[in-house]
């Protein structure tokens, strides 16, 4: 039902047998199906290691997503206790059993009776096949059955009887989950997981340098390949989430579209459009090189569009960064006056790594963000191994990115140990932008470049990263002789460049004010000539003109001659 | 029976009330038959007919197992006098059984 096809480590092999899905996020995945079905599992781990949530997430989502009444029998807390404890889960424990779907019977083993001799369990079996049979219940969880040892005090007759119960929970076919707490040496307090051969479920709460992390681990899955490994877990607004490292899906959507950073300079370096919506962005840094800065103006330039923004801030308090983001003209109270900018500040020692994830989710659900900034995410990590802090990390920008969020996180490189596990995290992330601090003739200034940016043209250069009063800037730096220039030295450069620039064009100046004069005097020597041209054409016309009347008046002689020769001729031919 | 009183009133007499108690027991099982004839034994002796005595046949009555909590068999509770007092066991231990009935020392004979 719950299979998933990829890396699977519970398809592995032959016949299987049928398995109940608990609806666990990730714990399906590493059973390949969820725990046996019809049969009992353990549960175990130290006391406040999640076993109850366990056995409850497995009841629940058996009615809600499976159509499988439930009972859950507990021995730990009362009934008002159980259901205020995961009302903040979303689970309705009150409806469900409204709905005569799930059963939840919390029994008080508080005053122990007076024993008077010899006695079973009877009435324990009876109670459960009723409630089993009232609900028509398939799955059944009883949390803590050790409590039962210390209820009654006949450890022997106790044993042979949960024996006895765990048979007919076998016999009746119900998918049980029975918790039990960790003992010495042993899984369970009274060595129960004698009997519970077929599935065993580890959990843990390590506490590391003050942090906690939660592990869950399958021991022993009789019949059934499963995942070996210990997988970290947290509890979260879902409830149990288990992170099984190797089978992270990698089916999410992607966008294409592309948001700005808020700085000009760096949209440019990332081929002129910014980053993916939805991607992944690790700035990283020593401290004072701006990395905050940068989350502000990506925070900054998403309210721009209208869109909601939660800005979880570690170091600073959220009047310190309006503070010092107005420094730099970067106004964010405007933002969040229009409930546009959620701030979440919160020193990182107030809970452990997997708390502070669960928090931050749990945030993310109700504020419905599209961009993230955490700010910065290494002080989060302080104190867990390389492996929680990588696992953990990993789990929330996945988190982030199924759900098509902008996540900007920043990471103080001067914590060598933790930048190196965030680092590990970085082949996670799809843009890793690099802060270094660039000194040089005794000036330190600030210099940014791109280290990785997938699927995006970008910029292979250091450029200078600038803040001024009024913003931030990214400017290219300028390559001298002596290598990179920035600060003072790049404006020196800059200006002699400019001076050279000055005196080239002064030069020309004068090249073409010389040829205008040379222009002019062709102009005035051309306008003379021609003015000589008009007279000498004026004066051959006039010549011409009496050269045609000299040649007229010679006609007109030579035909008044003509005339007088023909009169005289008749009188000489009579 | 007694008239009812405060809750106070009762624990500072238990004695002037009458006795209330339930038993549960497995059908015919050789433990629970064991503790039905102690206890009714026991409370003749002691409280000649002024006892109430319920027996519960936990596979007869399962839904009065649910609501009372009852896990082991036999198990009686003493309703009244307060204060409430469960016992478990087929009452083999007598003395533990008077004493939760809030019978003195003094009065065992």
């Amino acid at each position: 039902m719950a299979n998933t096809e990829a890396e699977n480590p519970g398809d592995r092999g032959g016949p299987q047998l049928p398995k109940s899905p608990t609806g666990i996020v990730g714990f399906d995945e590493i059973t390949g199906g969820g725990l046996p079905a019809g049969r009992p599992s353990l549960v175990c781990g130290p006391p406040g290691s999640g076993k109850s949530l366990f056995a409850l997430q497995f009841l629940v989502n058996g009615v809600t997503l499976y159509g499988e009444p439930g009972v859950f029998l507990t021995f730990e807390q009362n009934r008002a206790d159980v259901v205020a404890d995961v009302s903040s889960l979303n689970f309705d424990l009150d409806r469900l059993e409204a709905d005569g779907r799930l059963l939840v019977d919390a029994l008080s083993l508080e005053h122990q009776a007076i024993d008077t001799g010899e006695f079973n369990l009877e009435a324990l079996m009876v109670r459960l096949a009723w409630a089993v049979e009232k609900f028509g219940a398939k799955r059944v969880a009883i949390d803590n059955v050790e409590a039962l040892f210390a209820a009654f005090s006949r450890p022997a007759l106790v044993r042979s009887e949960l024996q006895r119960l765990f048979r007919l929970l076998k016999d009746q076919g119900l998918t049980t989950v029975i918790t039990g707490e960790r003992g010495d040496g042993m899984l369970t307090r009274h060595g129960i997981e004698e009997y519970l051969s077929d599935c065993v479920v580890v959990l843990d709460d390590r506490v590391v340098q003050d942090v906690a992390t939660r592990r869950l681990r399958v021991l022993k899955y009789r019949g059934s390949n499963h995942g070996r490994n210990e997988y970290p877990f947290l509890i979260g607004a879902q409830g149990l989430e288990v992170l099984p490292i190797t089978s992270l899906g990698l089916n999410k959507q992607v966008s294409a579209e592309r948001v700005s950073t808020g700085v000009p300079g760096l949209d440019d370096m990332l081929g002129g459009e910014g980053v993916f919506r939805g991607s992944g962005i690790l700035v990283s840094g020593s401290s004072g090189t701006g990395k905050t800065t940068i989350g502000a103006s990506f925070a900054d330039a998403a309210c721009k569009r209208g869109e909601v923004v939660l800005f979880f801030s570690f170091e600073e308090s959220e009047a310190e960064i309006h503070r010092n983001m107005s420094s730099i003209g970067l106004d964010l109270t405007g933002w969040v006056d229009r409930g546009l900018l959620h701030f979440h500040c919160e020193r990182p020692t107030t809970r452990g790594l997997e708390d502070h994830l669960a928090m931050m989710q749990q945030l993310i659900q109700e504020k419905a963000p599209t961009l993230v900034v955490i700010d910065p995410v290494s002080s989060l990590a302080r104190g867990g191994s390389a492996f929680d802090v990588s696992a953990m990390l990993m789990r929330q920008v996945y988190y982030l990115k199924a759900a098509s969020i902008t996540a900007v996180m920043t990471v103080l490189t001067d914590e060598s140990e933790l930048a190196q596990s965030i680092i590990n995290i970085s082949s996670l992330v799809d843009t890793s932008l690099e802060l270094v601090v660039l000194t040089a003739l005794g000036e330190r200034n600030r210099g940014l470049y791109v280290l990785k940016s997938r699927g995006t043209a970008h910029s292979n250069q250091i450029r200078e990263f600038l803040l001024s009063d009024t913003g931030i800037e990214v400017v290219p730096v300028v390559i001298g002789a002596e290598g990179l220039l920035t600060g003072s030295a790049r404006i020196a450069a800059e200006s002699a460049e400019r001076i050279s620039a000055e005196s080239m064009s002064l030069e020309s100046e004068e090249l073409a004010r010389a040829l205008e004069q040379r222009r002019e005097t062709v102009d005035a020597h051309v306008a003379t000539l021609r003015d000589d041209f008009v007279a000498e054409e004026r004066l051959t016309q006039r010549l011409i003109a009496a050269s045609e009347q000299r040649r007229e008046a010679l006609r007109l002689d030579r035909l008044a001659q003509g005339r007088r020769r023909t009169v005289r001729l008749p009188e000489d031919e009579p | 029976m007694t008239t009812p009183s405060e809750p106070q009133e009762r624990e500072r007499a238990p004695t002037l009330e009458r006795l209330h108690l339930t038993l549960f027991v497995s059908g015919a099982s050789a433990t629970s038959a064991r503790a039905v004839v102690r206890l009714r034994d026991l409370c003749d002796r002691h409280w000649p007919s002024d006892y109430d005595l319920e027996i519960v046949d936990i596979y007869q009555q399962p839904e009065v197992v649910f609501a009372r909590g009852v896990l082991a068999v036999p198990t009686l509770i003493k309703e009244l006098p307060l204060p409430v007092r469960v016992l478990i066991g087929d009452f083999t231990d007598e003395s533990r059984l008077l004493t939760a009935l809030g019978l003195p020392g003094a009065r065992h004979d």
